[in-house]
């Protein structure tokens, strides 16, 4: 599919990861670069929320 | 050898707490937690003939390993007043999936299938399901917000729960050489497949918190071993192949992250597929091994972006030359491969790129790349050290999978992480089977007769009437064909008639095996 080819079976990804001469699809939105530093602060109002002893209080029991 | 079609699936088991109580039992957690979701088709597991115990090296261990810790539960368990199937809770859902209490965790296996795109869906799907049951759990408590489930590893304090692969494989590949072709491979895909965690919980270095990729090297403790719960291996010898043990095998790796990405599980589906398919199965045996595996595993998850030289048995050589290797290795086979496998290739080649001139370039696909730059921005906007326990926190967050508190949902949301999968069809994945192989074929059985079947299991469904059908596996029959043989189950008047219908296929895939 990432060759032009008719077959598509990744037919629902919406972004294809960054590279010079990537294609994408039709309807894909254009690649999108790794850029964390843009990160809304949406992201950072939700880890302000977070309680730091959370983890100490996190206990579970040995799965598989 | 080639042309061979490897039959997969994931399991995953999800942690789980109760926020309105300081403590609270897992096991009952759990419990309602899978019998809050309503949709399943069966709720009776067929486990005879299962045998966790048995070893693909040709024994059969008495016990599987336990700690001292664990063993005091187990005990405590059996006390309790209901059966091991109550506790079980096993849920055969329309979707071909199972859903049930692992060992006090939640877990959803996807249905087989031979397709990265469909597991990554079913895969997808399972998280939907759990979103679904917290909630019916959570209204019959009382109020929203009351339960939090994790897709992860760890506890950090030495609990660990797993996220399984499944690759079903010919039963005359030597379980020894599927050993010595995957092991380097398993130990390099950690650099690109880790999900990120802060803290340190290998027996020597338990307590200290620093940030490393994968959440369950630490839980490495042996190269191979039938074991899962207790001195973990990189290579899991269960032998329970859940299909015709005279032809399969089934290798049932325990040593991988639980992601959050789907580009990672994508990848860990693929590049494992790939390796095995086309090197293993074909022949082909790597000319590197690594002096210590195990110890090599932790070095490469405690090497973050700065990658260590891991000792070969000649020479040194990072993960990504590994991986490096490996690639070249596909690549030299001249096959004709279908589009997922080019898309694997072809992004296992950038990946390592990537890697090599900014690991930051995979932010957007990696967890513990995306996890370790949101930490060390918090770290710096908030001023704390880096052994804050704040930091931790937000790592446990980062696999919260409520869209409206999880971290990583949150970059997913804002198209900082990458999705492959569209919402309409995961929605369609909670519901409805994969249109090939065994999964529509026992769903449809089960649900022409509900009040005759009792249990079923991956390949087996037994009746009221004591009568057992065993699927084979249907791997070489198109979509059209299975929806033939499905529209006649449907026009079956007795549960008799099944092994009748199904007898040409399980013929017809004995010859093609032989």
């Amino acid at each position: 599919m990432f060759d032009g080819e008719s077959v598509v079976l990744f037919p629902e990804r919406k972004t294809i990861p960054g590279g010079p001469g990537r294609e994408t699809q039709k309807d894909s939105p254009v690649p999108k670069r790794p850029e964390t530093k843009k990160t809304g602060d949406r992201l950072m109002d939700r880890m302000k929320k977070v309680d730091p002893n959370q983890s100490e209080r996190y206990r579970q029991r040995t799965g598989e | 050898m080639t042309d061979f079609s490897i039959v997969m699936g994931i399991e995953t088991e999800y942690g789980i707490v109760r926020n309105d109580l300081r403590e609270s039992d897992p096991v009952i957690e759990s419990m309602e937690l899978v019998r809050s979701y309503q949709s399943a088709d069966l709720t009776g597991w067929l486990y005879q003939g299962e045998d966790p115990s048995l070893d693909a090296r040709g024994f059969r261990v008495d016990n599987l390993a336990q700690d001292e810790e664990e063993r005091a539960f187990t005990r405590s368990d059996y006390k309790r007043f209901f059966s091991f199937h109550e506790m079980k809770s096993d849920r055969i859902l329309s979707n071909g999936g199972r859903f049930y209490n692992d060992h006090t965790h939640p877990e959803f296996s996807t249905p087989e299938s031979s397709s990265i795109m469909d597991l990554l869906r079913y895969d997808r799907a399972g998280i939907d399901i759990l979103l679904l049951a917290k909630k019916e759990r959570e209204q019959s408590l009382g109020g929203s917000g009351l339960l939090s489930l994790y897709r992860n590893n760890t506890d950090y304090h030495g609990h660990s729960y797993g996220c399984h692969e499944n690759y079903l494989l010919p039963r005359d590949i030597p379980f020894d050489r599927i050993v010595q072709g995957c092991v380097p491979f398993l130990v390099a895909r950690t650099v690109l497949l880790g999900a990120g965690k802060y803290g340190y919980e290998s027996s020597e270095k338990r307590g200290s918190v620093r940030y490393q990729a994968s959440q369950r090297s630490d839980f490495i403790e042996t190269l191979v071993s039938v074991d899962t719960m207790h001195c973990r291996p990189l290579v899991n010898s269960r032998d329970e192949p859940h299909a015709d043990r005279n032809h399969f095998r089934r290798l049932h790796l325990i040593l991988g992250d639980a992601n959050m990405s789907e580009w990672q599980t994508a990848m860990k589906l693929g590049m494992t597929k790939m390796v095995l398919r086309d090197l293993i199965l074909d022949g082909w045996e790597p000319e590197i091994a690594l002096d210590d595996p195990v110890e090599s595993i932790r070095l490469v998850s405690k090497g973050l972006r700065d990658q260590p030289l891991l000792r070969l048995q000649k020479g040194q050589w990072t993960a990504l030359d590994i991986l490096e290797y490996y690639v070249e290795a596909l690549e030299k086979r001249s096959l004709d491969r279908d589009s997922e496998d080019r898309w694997v290739l072809s992004e296992w080649k950038t990946a390592i790129e990537q890697f090599k001139s900014d690991p930051s370039l995979l932010s957007n696909r990696v967890d513990w790349i995306a996890k370790e730059e949101i930490l060390s921005r918090f770290r710096e906007e908030e001023s704390l050290s880096p052994d804050d326990p704040w930091l931790q926190s937000l790592d446990l967050e980062y696999h919260n999978i409520d869209p409206d508190q999880g971290l990583f949902r949150a970059l997913e949301e804002s198209g900082d992480m990458l999705r492959l999968t569209g919402e309409a069809s995961v929605r369609n994945a909670v519901t409805q089977p994969p249109g090939l192989g065994r999964p529509p074929v026992r769903h449809a059985i089960i649900r022409r007769f509900p009040e005759d079947v009792v249990e079923a299991g991956w390949e087996k469904i037994r009746f009221r009437s004591g009568e057992l059908v065993v699927l084979p596996l249907f791997q070489s029959f198109r979509e059209e064909e299975i929806s033939r043989l499905i529209e006649r189950i449907g026009r079956l008047s007795s549960p008799r008639e099944i092994a009748e219908v199904i007898r040409p296929y399980t013929e017809w895939t004995n010859l093609q095996e032989r």
